[in-house]
């Protein structure tokens, strides 16, 4: 079909119009993809460096150089470990300042979503929660084991006190008071030892009980 | 927006933000909206990389997020995409700031790119850090700060609107033009006090106020400059000079990017203002006759509409840039074809419609070589065909028909547009490929350079810093000067490239009625 341009962007015609546009056979047939770098019919003009551009063209290349060196030029962690590269003493340098200089966002003009750092997550806030209460179980070890320490001196006034406690239980009824002064149905110091066991209190002359 | 431009702003934001952020973009330019979930699976980096590179764009105005209409929880994502271009084009703003208010000015704007937006608090101490040996002052800084609010170099952003439910999770922000160029408050103590760490920016009264560059004011002087650079050229100097006054006056009563004609200027206004500002005394004696050489000169940048107050003009900005525009295709035509196609051009679009043969004859080219040179054209789509078909003709034989060339005015400049920006992909590409293939010579000599400066501050012998760069072999050196050499090449082809993509542009807006983004505060 003739009318084939280049990459098809003259569209349909056919052999009959393009010969009245004036393409003959004379005209060269296309057989194969044109060149990457086609002929230049002209030597392109050699373009001038005025100083205004001298100036863009030097601030450019350190805004770029800025930019990287900035938080703001994001290296994704995935393509980072990829870059299994030593890195030289600039490049270490650089991203020890790019760790130090924090970018700086004002998150209350943007959705609460684009603030990752300061949302809470579950996972997160479950293992400080345990870490505490093992700190908590340790100190408060500790706390008992000084308390323990300091009662072990003071066992001789703690005797003295059980002494005077004994001499209250040898009273009975001052003891069933206190007793029934407890909120509980049971005696706090009650003890079968088992001793009651074969008394003839035991209704058993009546045979087995099916 | 085509393909070319969506590769070409990829490339544009992988240079200045890295691959991530390249990504995210990628994703948003290929549709209108998009929320932080659908980015995130589209990508496939982390949700985090995914949020930072979000909150990277909206600081740097390059994303605007709303509230879903389906759930207002949910907040859309959309990419800003004729503003990706305007990075390209931070030098151009640094240097007019430079020109209007010298280092002061340059040092302000050169703060609020690299941050893309701040305070007015925020960028005032940063140059004042930035500048501690300099003898500036903060008054100068504060009152340079205010003077390009008052010009408008710098917009301010849409206020947060702070609402009653404090955990909203988009927030919503006050537009109100009136409030766009309020001066801040900036309290001259407090910088000093923040400079010298006696106090943090948080103490600051206008920390509700952010602030960035209006990019559309610098395109207006860019546009002002292309129109008065080619009156100069053609006209002269005071002609330059008296169309410089009428666009002043124009701005007046006319907003700066209305699309067609502007309002009506009278001669009486134009003369009250070049005799009260320009000491220019030729202009002022034969203003009459310069006027009249605008007017009829075939440029079309001025025209007379009436008698009234001694002659009423407009600034006619469609035929300004229709004639601008296809001077640049004329020249491009000529780079690429010769002169001959650059009149088989012309001759087309003064015709409108022409058969080949009379093209041949009033363009006066051999039949030959016309026909090869208009093929090529056509090929290249610079003309088109229109075919129309003859009638009758009877059932005896093929229907006849006419086939006239004819330009497509708005589609041969989309197609110069999409042309440029493939261009600047391949120059930014080839310069990136260049600095990769050679990035270990550069890094040795931009470490060498670093020793020599440590070495020469500690007052080292010249001897031993001439031992020392010896290191840096002759046959490097040759290939880093080459290497040096077709990189700034690249980059001087990358600004060129920009003002013709610009001045494209300025026709796509002026000349059309396709959307462009362009407006007076956005």
């Amino acid at each position: 079909m003739a009318g084939r341009g280049r990459g098809g962007k003259t569209g349909t015609l056919t052999a009959e119009q393009m010969a009245m546009l004036g393409c003959t056979k004379d005209m060269p047939v296309q057989t194969a993809p044109p060149p990457t770098f086609p002929p230049v019919l002209n030597r392109p003009t050699a373009l001038e460096t005025t100083a205004t551009q001298n100036y863009q063209l030097l601030w450019k290349e350190d805004f770029l150089n800025r930019m990287r060196d900035s938080p703001y030029y994001i290296v994704s962690a995935s393509q980072d470990t990829k870059n299994l590269v030593h890195k030289d003493w600039r490049e270490k340098a650089m991203e020890r300042m790019k760790l130090k200089a924090h970018p700086d966002f004002n998150y209350k003009a943007m959705p609460q979503e684009l603030n990752i750092s300061s949302r809470k997550r579950r996972g997160a806030d479950a293992k400080p929660k345990l870490l505490a209460k093992k700190t908590n179980i340790e100190d408060r070890l500790k706390v008992l084991e000084q308390k323990e320490l300091k009662s072990g001196g003071g066992e001789q006034d703690e005797a003295k006190q059980e002494s005077d406690s004994e001499q209250e239980e040898e009273d009975p009824e001052a003891a069933l008071d206190d007793e029934m002064d407890e909120d509980n149905d049971y005696g706090a110091t009650y003890f079968d030892n088992g001793e009651a066991f074969n008394d003839e209190d035991d209704n058993l002359d009546d045979g087995p009980v099916y | 927006m085509s393909a070319d431009y969506s590769h070409l702003s990829s490339a544009i934001l992988e240079q200045c933000f890295g691959k991530v952020v390249q990504a995210v973009a990628d994703c948003l330019f290929s549709a209108t909206t998009r929320t932080l979930g659908q980015i995130t699976s589209a990508t496939k980096f982390s949700r985090k990389e995914v949020a930072f590179a979000l909150a990277v764009l909206v600081k740097f105005r390059l994303v605007d997020f709303a509230a879903s209409k389906q759930n207002p929880f949910l907040a859309e994502y959309a990419l800003r995409r004729e503003d990706v271009l305007c990075l390209l084009r931070y030098p151009r703003y640094v240097h007019l700031v430079q020109t209007k208010y010298g280092n002061v000015g340059a040092s302000i704007a050169e703060e609020l790119i690299n941050s893309g937006s701040d305070t007015a608090t925020g960028i005032l101490v940063k140059c004042l850090a930035e500048n501690e040996n300099k003898t500036e002052s903060p008054e100068s800084y504060r009152n340079t700060f205010l003077q390009m609010i008052t010009d408008h170099y710098i917009i301010k952003r849409p206020e947060l609107l702070v609402g009653d439910d404090q955990d909203e999770n988009v927030p919503k922000f006050e537009t109100n033009e009136c409030d766009f160029f309020r001066h801040p408050n900036i309290d001259l103590q407090l910088l000093a006090k923040i400079h010298k760490g006696e106090a943090t920016l948080a103490e600051a009264r206008d920390s509700h106020m952010v602030w960035n560059l209006n990019y559309d004011r610098f395109h207006q002087d860019f546009r002002d400059t292309i129109m008065v650079d080619a009156i100069e050229r053609k006209l002269g100097e005071n002609a330059a000079e008296c169309f410089r006054f009428i666009l002043k006056i124009m701005y007046n009563t006319t907003d700066p990017w209305e699309r067609k004609l502007s309002n009506q200027i009278t001669f009486v206004e134009i003369k009250q203002a070049i005799e009260r500002k320009s000491n220019n005394l030729d202009l002022m004696k034969y203003l009459d006759q310069y006027i009249s050489l605008l007017t009829e000169d075939s440029l079309g940048f001025f025209r007379r509409v009436g008698d009234m107050g001694g002659g009423v003009y407009v600034v006619d900005m469609e035929h300004a840039f229709e004639s601008l525009a296809f001077a640049c295709a004329e020249c491009v035509i000529t780079e690429r074809f010769g002169s001959k196609a650059a009149r088989i051009f012309r001759v087309i679009r003064s015709k409108k419609y022409i058969e080949q043969e009379d093209l041949q004859k009033e363009a006066m080219i051999p039949s030959k070589e016309a026909k090869s040179l208009a093929y090529n054209l056509f090929q290249e789509q610079f003309i088109h065909v229109k075919i129309i078909k003859k009638p009758g003709g009877g059932s005896n034989g093929p229907a006849k028909a006419f086939y006239l060339f004819q330009v497509k005015e708005k589609d041969t400049v989309r197609m110069l547009l999409d042309a440029s920006y493939k261009s600047l992909y391949n120059t930014i590409e080839r310069s990136n490929f260049e600095k990769n293939e050679h990035k270990g010579l550069i890094e040795k000599s931009q470490r060498l350079d670093s020793i020599v400066e440590a070495m020469k501050e500690r007052g080292e012998t010249d001897e031993y810093i001439a031992e020392i760069v010896e290191t840096f072999t002759p046959p490097e050196c040759e290939i880093l000067n080459k290497v040096k050499n077709r990189i700034k090449t690249l980059s001087k082809a990358e600004l060129t490239l920009d003002d013709t993509i610009f001045l494209l542009q300025m026709y796509q807006h002026h000349c059309t009625t396709l959307p462009t983004g362009i407006r007076k505060f956005k």
